[in-house]
């Protein structure tokens, strides 16, 4: 079905966390903000729950060290040992630096790959914005008419009184 | 021939293997004839070089049969080495070798333990002396008027002319180095008693005349005597070499070393007097820098005092005082006389005056009969300037009608080559028989093609009474003929070497023993030991003629800012007829350290007053105004007024080597400007008074602004620890640990600095099961000769880099002699050689740092390096406190395919990127491990033997398995003079070095332990 | 916090922009057509290039002989290179990264352009572990994987394969972390431009980004993860190369206070490297009003900072060898600083003690033109650190009869200035191509629309 989106388009980033936190006040459900930078306290405002990704980058990190003390092991000690400067052929203290590399390379690898797969980011994917001008100077607060005590009149007042540069309406088959 | 005999010559692994391990194959081959078997085996064998042969315009029938050690038909498995026993031609003494033969090519020599002057040894000019059979610019064919023509033609040709010589009753004459091979002389004398006026007349380019003329004078008979070092437990030499290049130094090293043994009651006490650092001053325990022209004086003040002692004769009138003190003389003096009877007093002048008081000491302390042999007398050298003047004084007024040149090059290594040349050409028939063409056979009408010795049969009567035989060790390569076949033919019954030889042996050699009835025995036994005892000839010495005796009452003065210039051999390029030899050019002189050019050696002190440095060019100017132009030397040791020159280089056989080495945009020349290694100095050479004069007084040196960078692989200012850089309260470093003869009859530790085994950090983690290999180098017997260097390279295929890699440090030899000069209070300059090779270190820290484990180590002990799988980061090299290790900067060219012939099979060649270095000669290892292993034995003691061990006449290197308590390495290891290098490090490297000890019991316990420098 | 910060301190940008004056600022320059003095440095960077091709070329055709070495010094001007250039990589992580986590605000109008620099650098760096071989074409060799020579590994012992890892790590790492600092702006760049070519290259580019804020929150996670992460490897990376060093035998090497000296020397010639181009690029792309003078006189003091640690590490090694009483390596420091190359030696201190010391003065921190002159000098200084370290201690070790001196061959020489042309040509190549200046950051810490009130609670 259709939905039906207001969209408060603002200047700057203290306008824009205002009307986020009276959207949620007036109990307004916030669909997205977009903005041109990272504003702070926003996620609070949007009430998103705090990301899991350190978790996995953790994950990933320990993993990648883990197989790599065991390569160098194996690679030494089992599978062709050779006496190298009278060294026993588990020289584990030698192994340390490479083990640590390997494990960053995983973490960040693991980091990045994670971010774009969650944010469905990949090359030459069309950008889809709200309002043009969110990627350089406009801040976008998008509302989604949940039930029939929505009232568009009182949304478009909210956003004005907060000095919404425009208040927009779309009708959309998607959510942004 | 006896089974024992059979074991002992076989490849030194198989000489282990026992009787039934031989006979075994043999059995299983049904034999028909072995003469039969022997001969097409060994064309079978030759087939290869055949092919090398036609490649190389060659068309002749092959050899008779040559007698390998020992001919069981298994022998010729390809792969496997033969060892042919023969003698070396490098110079006239005539050192017994093994020639080893690999699928008919010869790839290596070396010494025969069995031979009673080398006695194992071989020197660098020896083991060089195998590329000349490899040499592509080795004469192929008879040359007339410089055009190839047939053997036929010459002979015709020549026949002829001597034909009209003989008919006019003209003269004839043959010159020629000393020819120690009796069937040759024989020959020579055979060809001259057709003519009316002939004569043979012999000269030495590094002349001993004096030294036979004074035998002459006082013993009546003109020999050179035959000195026994071993016997001597003093020994004073006046200037002579006897380590390096005088006469026979194989044989002397070998001798003094055994008179040096320290478990002997008497080491020897060995004194030096001479004008520049030489090698045997460089082992001397007391040396005295003196000016060439005090030389006289000094023998007679030493004479004067011995005759003294001895209540003899000799002229009242009063010498006047040499620089030497008068105690050191005296007391010299007294340990002669107390040790009368046990002395040597060697003269290396060409001064028949100073030869003559020298036999009188020597006469004196009764040496004659004990260290010095006039019954078995040496023919090492026979050469007579007062002949040579003659024939040049013929020569001049062109009375001669033909002149036959065999082997010797005059024009080159004598004085006034130039006018000598013009002389020559006026020489109606001047045939030269040569090798190469050189300054000589270029001026000749007809060049007869020597072939190499290692191509013929011929013999070597060094000592007489003791003749060895030399037989080929492969088809000849080239179109060439000896002289001794040669004149047979032109008498008109031509015959082969061999069948020469033989008749000659029957007639002269077999006569003259008692041992065998047979000479077919005689003979085969001959071949197999490669030389035969026998009576020596009939010449006796007269009573000493005290008459002859005239001594040296001033010393020649030399004007104010005038120098005496001295012209000495070097013990790479000796007369310079090995000039055509890149191995030789690149080997540094044990001294000099100087590779690819010879220069003017001044005195650090002289240097500085003159205010030259090393490279500047000085023009030296003599009193009859020849020049020669140099650059300049500092050497330490060095006489201040004496200015000593190299001889033997600018010879036009050098002139090939302008592009060796790597050429690219910054590459140098390794030739000078005249196109040549070095410059000749023979020019500067006098013949007055019926000797060859090496020196010279009343030059001056002049600076021409000019500079050339020497090729040095050891530059003196880089050998210390600079004072101003020492930090305080350091003495030098413990690189040569050495002590006095008293103090280590004290204690045998004395010397050593570092007593205590340093604890492993992994003790039990690579446990050395089987053998583990190791070395030990007597510091104290190695002369630094440099033979080893040279053998090394051979074995293992290690390029010739060039005078510019050289400039940059890059020189490839795995082994190195370190020179390292200290000062004494007295000013005496002090010399110790360190042979330095890759330590082998247990824990080494090269392969520690390899990033793609391209050096391992061996469960023997092996620090192994796997070239396919370097890929040069030179980490390693970084990384190894020796510096061992050697880096191929460029594709090292092996770019003659003639001279490849004598690469070792068993040795990869390396290239471009990747780093080598000396593996203990592994591949000689793995053969000795393969052989016990066909017996299911351990590799026994001695088995394997390192090229430069082998090579070494001094015997100073020790190799075998350190896990072998009872090896003799192992009981080296275990000596108290035993120290390792840079032992603090605790990389624990394989190598043990025993520490100098210098016989000084005058001076006790007196240690230089001033700062090392140069 | 750091709002109220702004809000009281002399603020980060100058002019007082908006957002949209920022986008623009920076954005213009790239879209305007290059000026004269743009193609006559690419001109100039290229054409260097362009010799070190050529002498690299000729290197591998003919032998790393044609280079001054010899077998007693191993390495010279190609580790030398090598350290120098990843040393002044290690600044635009420690920008990036580092002063991230310490919350330097100041630092957002220089990452861009000090990461670029760092990923330029290490390019540079990459060269001359794989030229320096014999033979550079089995170079990667020193890389495990499963082979036909009897499954023949690597080496781990050896620092230098550790060396392998650490740089294509820190490579790897930069390159991305620089990407995605870069997204929001290649977003920003799509969104505004007028040529067709620039808006495809750059949808290409910014996958898709719409600065949707669910994106953003994930966005800043990843990013405090990189800079997690950056951080101890930049750290690590140093330490390794300090290590191919202080694990070998050799006096003068063989020391344990290598790896902060590396890391502390890295920093120093990084962030000496950053004021020379900041200094450059502001001029270049009229860019003051983001790298202000109060930018230069943080960087100056930093570069202050580790000049003081740079100068005591060299005073300790004294200490040390005068310590250890071991003669030998007492040897190697009386020869770097009396021997046959002292003036090398005089010149490091010279450049890395004294000159910094200048920066002092408020008077000279604040003169572009003499931090600028300062800046380069300290970077001649860390690249003379180097070359003493190798080469000294090579030249001259346990025993004299290997003692040998080195001097580059114009080969050599060409090399290195090839490296230089590399890195100015990608340099002038990025100031033309991507924004400078990372503009969402900027945007994060103008004053522009600061709720007043709320920062003063907050």
């Amino acid at each position: 079905m259709s939905k039906r989106l207001f969209i408060g388009v603002f200047d700057n980033e203290g306008s824009t966390l205002a009307a986020v936190r009276a959207s949620r006040q007036h109990g307004f459900k916030v669909v997205d903000v977009y903005a041109p930078y990272a504003v702070h306290g926003v996620e609070e405002a949007m009430g998103l729950a705090p990301s899991r990704l350190p978790w996995f980058v953790f994950a990933v990190g320990l993993l990648g060290a883990s197989l790599k003390v065991w390569f160098e092991f194996w690679t030494t000690a089992v599978d062709w040992p050779v006496n190298v400067g009278g060294k026993p052929f588990n020289s584990l203290p030698a192994f340390v630096p490479v083990t640590f590399e390997v494990m960053v390379l995983f973490a960040a690898v693991g980091a990045v790959l994670s971010f774009f797969v969650v944010c469905r980011l990949y090359p030459a994917k069309r950008a889809v914005l709200p309002v043009s001008g969110v990627t350089d100077n406009r801040f976008a607060v998008v509302l989604e008419q949940t039930d029939s005590t929505f009232e568009p009149a009182e949304v478009e007042k909210m956003f004005k009184d907060l000095h919404a540069v425009r208040v927009e309406e779309q009708i959309t088959g998607e959510t942004a | 021939m006896s089974g024992e005999k059979k074991q002992y010559w076989k490849t030194l692994a198989e000489k282990e293997g026992g009787p039934e391990f031989l006979r075994a194959p043999a059995e299983e081959l049904s034999v028909a004839s072995p003469r039969q078997f022997r001969r097409r085996d060994f064309m079978k064998a030759t087939g290869f070089t055949l092919g090398v042969a036609f490649a190389t315009g060659c068309s002749r029938a092959p050899v008779q049969r040559a007698l390998p050690l020992l001919s069981e038909p298994e022998e010729f498995v390809p792969g496997r080495s033969l060892f042919y026993s023969t003698t070396c031609a490098g110079c006239s003494a005539g050192c017994g070798v093994f020639a080893k033969v690999r699928d008919g090519r010869p790839i290596k020599l070396e010494g025969n333990p069995e031979h009673p002057l080398s006695r194992g040894g071989l020197c660098a000019t020896g083991q060089a002396s195998l590329l000349g059979l490899y040499d592509s610019q080795r004469l192929q064919h008879p040359l007339k008027e410089g055009k190839k023509v047939s053997w036929l033609e010459v002979d015709r040709a020549i026949q002829a002319e001597l034909a009209r010589v003989r008919n006019e009753r003209g003269t004839v004459r043959v010159l020629s180095g000393t020819i120690p091979s009796p069937t040759f002389r024989a020959a020579i004398q055979e060809f001259l008693r057709g003519f009316a006026d002939a004569r043979h007349v012999v000269y030495d380019p590094l002349s001993k005349s004096a030294l036979l003329d004074a035998h002459a004078q006082t013993h009546a008979m003109r020999v050179l005597p035959h000195f026994h070092f071993d016997k001597a437990e003093v020994i004073v030499s006046f200037d002579a070499d006897f380590l390096g290049t005088w006469i026979s130094p194989v044989e002397y090293t070998a001798a003094y070393r055994a008179g040096r043994d320290l478990g002997s009651r008497h080491v020897s006490y060995h004194v030096q007097f001479e004008p520049r650092m030489s090698v045997a001053g460089s082992k001397a325990d007391q040396r005295f820098a003196v000016a060439p022209g005090e030389m006289g004086l000094l023998v007679t003040q030493l004479t004067r005092r011995v005759a003294r002692k001895a209540g003899a004769w000799f002229d009242e009138s009063e010498p006047e005082s040499a620089s030497v003190t008068p105690a050191f003389l005296d007391e010299l003096a007294d340990r002669l006389w107390q040790a009368r009877g046990r002395t040597l007093i060697v003269c290396g002048t060409n001064d028949s005056q100073q030869q003559v008081l020298t036999n009188y000491l020597n006469h004196l302390l009764g040496n004659y009969g004990t260290s010095i042999d006039l019954e078995r007398p040496s023919l090492q050298a026979e050469g007579s300037d007062h002949e040579l003047e003659r024939l040049f004084g013929e020569l001049r007024d062109g009375s001669v009608q033909a002149l036959l040149i065999a082997g010797a090059n005059p024009v080159f290594d004598l004085p006034g080559g130039e006018e000598l040349g013009d002389a020559l050409k006026k020489v109606p028939l001047l045939v030269s028989s040569a090798e190469r063409i050189d300054e000589t056979s270029a001026l000749a009408k007809y060049v007869l093609p020597e072939p190499h010795y290692l191509e013929t049969w011929s013999d070597t009567e060094a000592i007489s009474g003791m003749v060895s035989l030399r037989q080929p060790t492969v088809h000849p390569l080239g179109e060439t003929r000896t002289l001794v076949e040669t004149i047979a033919a032109w008498s008109g019954k031509p015959r082969s070497s061999y069948d020469l030889l033989r008749e000659s042996w029957k007639a002269k050699i077999f006569p003259r023993q008692k041992k065998e009835a047979d000479f077919e025995t005689f003979w085969e036994r001959a071949l197999e030991d490669g030389f035969a005892e026998v009576e020596p000839g009939s010449a006796r010495p007269q009573p000493f003629n005290v008459r002859a005796v005239i001594p040296v009452l001033h010393a020649q003065s030399l004007a104010a800012n005038s120098f005496a210039l001295v012209l000495y051999p070097t013990v790479a390029m000796l007369d310079g007829h090995n000039a055509y030899n890149p191995w030789l050019h690149e080997l540094p002189d044990p001294v000099t350290k100087v590779t690819w050019d010879n220069c003017a050696c001044v005195s650090p002190a002289t240097a500085g007053r003159l205010g030259l440095a090393d490279g500047d060019v000085v023009r030296l100017v003599t009193s009859d105004s020849k020049t020669l132009e140099l650059p300049t030397y500092l050497q330490p040791g060095q006489n201040e007024r004496v200015i000593a020159v190299a001889l033997g280089y600018g010879s036009r056989l050098s002139a090939r080597f302008a592009k060796i080495g790597p050429q690219w945009i910054d590459a140098l020349l390794s030739v000078g400007d005249n196109g040549l290694v070095g410059v000749n100095a023979a020019p500067l050479l006098t013949l007055s008074l019926g000797a060859l004069q090496y020196t010279a007084s009343e030059v001056t040196v002049t600076r021409t602004g000019k500079q050339r960078e020497l090729a040095s692989t050891q530059t003196h200012d880089t050998l210390t620890v600079p004072k101003r850089l020492t930090p305080r309260g350091s003495g030098p470093r413990p690189l040569i640990q050495e002590t006095s003869l008293a103090a280590y009859r004290k204690d045998p530790h004395s010397g050593v600095e570092d007593h205590e085994e340093k604890e492993d950090l992994w003790p039990t983690d690579h446990p050395y099961s089987g053998p583990r290999w190791g070395m030990v180098i007597d510091l104290n017997a190695c002369t630094g000769c440099s033979s080893c260097v040279v053998a090394c390279q051979v074995e293992n295929n290690i390029p010739v880099v060039g005078r510019d890699e050289i400039r940059r440090n890059r020189e490839m030899h795995w082994l190195r002699i370190d020179r390292y000069y200290s000062e004494r209070e007295s000013g005496q300059i002090e010399v110790a050689y360190e042979p330095l090779m890759c330590q082998q270190c247990e824990n080494a820290p090269c392969e520690t740092v390899c990033p793609v484990l391209a050096t391992v180590h061996s469960e023997d002990g092996l620090n192994q390096q796997v070239y396919n799988r370097c890929i040069g980061t030179r980490y390693c090299a970084n990384n190894c406190p020796y510096k061992g290790r050697r880096f191929n900067w460029f594709n090292y060219a092996h770019d003659d395919q003639f001279e490849n012939l004598v690469l070792n099979p068993d040795v990869a060649v390396r290239s471009r990127g990747v780093m080598e270095k000396c593996t203990f000669c592994v591949q000689r290892i793995q053969e000795a491990k393969i052989e016990a292993k066909c017996r299911g034995e351990r590799v026994a003691d001695g088995a394997v033997g390192t090229a430069c061990q082998q090579s070494c006449p001094a015997r100073a290197i020790y190799f075998g398995d350190l896990n072998d308590p009872t090896s003799q390495v192992s009981k080296m290891m275990a000596d108290p003079r035993r120290y390792r290098l840079l032992e603090e490090l605790n990389v624990r490297p394989s190598v043990g070095y025993l520490t100098v000890v210098r016989n000084r019991p005058a001076e006790g316990d007196e240690r230089s332990k001033e700062e090392r420098h140069g | 916090m750091a709002e109220a910060a702004i809000a009281l301190r002399p603020p980060l940008i100058d002019g007082d922009k908006t957002i949209t004056e920022v986008t623009h600022d920076v954005c213009a320059p790239m879209e305007a057509r290059p000026t004269a003095l743009w193609w006559s440095a690419l001109f100039v960077s290229s054409s260097l290039l362009l010799v070190g091709a050529i002498a690299i070329v000729y290197q591998i055709s003919v032998g790393v002989g044609t280079w001054g070495l010899n077998r007693t010094v191993g390495w010279a001007f190609d580790i030398t290179n090598f350290v120098f250039w990843i040393g002044i990589g290690h600044a635009g992580t420690l920008i990036s990264a580092i002063l991230f986590l310490f919350r330097q605000r100041w630092r957002t109008s220089v990452n861009r352009a000090a990461e670029a620099m760092t990923i330029f650098a290490v390019m540079c760096a990459g060269i001359f572990p794989v030229i320096h071989t014999g033979r550079p074409w089995f170079a990667y060799w020193m890389f495990p994987y499963p082979n036909t020579r009897g499954s023949l590994w690597v080496n781990f012992r050896s620092p230098l394969v550790w060396d392998f890892f650490a740089i294509s790590t820190y490579l790897t790492v930069s390159a991305m972390f620089w990407f995605i600092g870069l997204l929001p702006d290649l977003a920003t760049i799509r969104d505004r431009a007028t040529a067709k070519w620039r808006r495809k290259l750059a949808g290409v580019l910014s996958l898709g980004w719409t600065g949707s804020y669910r994106a953003w929150q994930r966005y800043e996670v990843v990013y405090l993860m990189l800079a997690g992460l950056g951080t101890p490897l930049v750290i690590s990376v140093h330490t390794i190369v300090s290590w191919d060093f202080a694990t070998a035998v050799l006096p003068g090497w063989h020391a344990t206070i290598f790896p902060p000296y590396f890391v502390a020397s890295a920093i120093f010639s990084g962030m000496a490297m950053v004021l020379t181009l900041m200094i450059i690029a502001r001029k270049l792309m009229h860019l003051e009003d983001y790298i202000t003078i109060r930018h230069i006189e943080r960087m100056s003091k930093l570069v202050i900072t580790t000049s003081g640690i740079v100068g005591l590490a060299y005073a300790t090694e004294f200490f040390t060898a005068l310590y250890s009483g071991s003669s030998y390596e007492q040897f190697v420091f009386l020869n770097r600083a009396l021997g046959p190359l002292f003036w090398g030696y005089w010149t490091m201190v010279g450049c890395n003690v004294f000159v910094p010391q200048l920066l002092w003065f408020r008077k000279v921190r604040t003169c572009v033109p003499a931090v600028f002159v300062i800046s380069i000098l300290v970077n001649v200084g860390m690249w003379f650190e180097r070359f003493i370290i190798i080469v000294t201690s090579l030249s001259r070790d346990f025993i004299p009869a290997n003692w040998f001196h080195y001097a580059p061959t114009r080969i050599e020489v060409a090399t290195l200035v090839g490296t230089f042309g590399l890195f100015f040509t990608l340099f002038l190549l990025f100031c033309r191509f991507v924004p400078v200046i990372a503009v969402a950051e900027v945007k994060g810490v103008l004053k522009y629309g600061k709720p007043r009130m709320e920062s003063a609670h907050e």
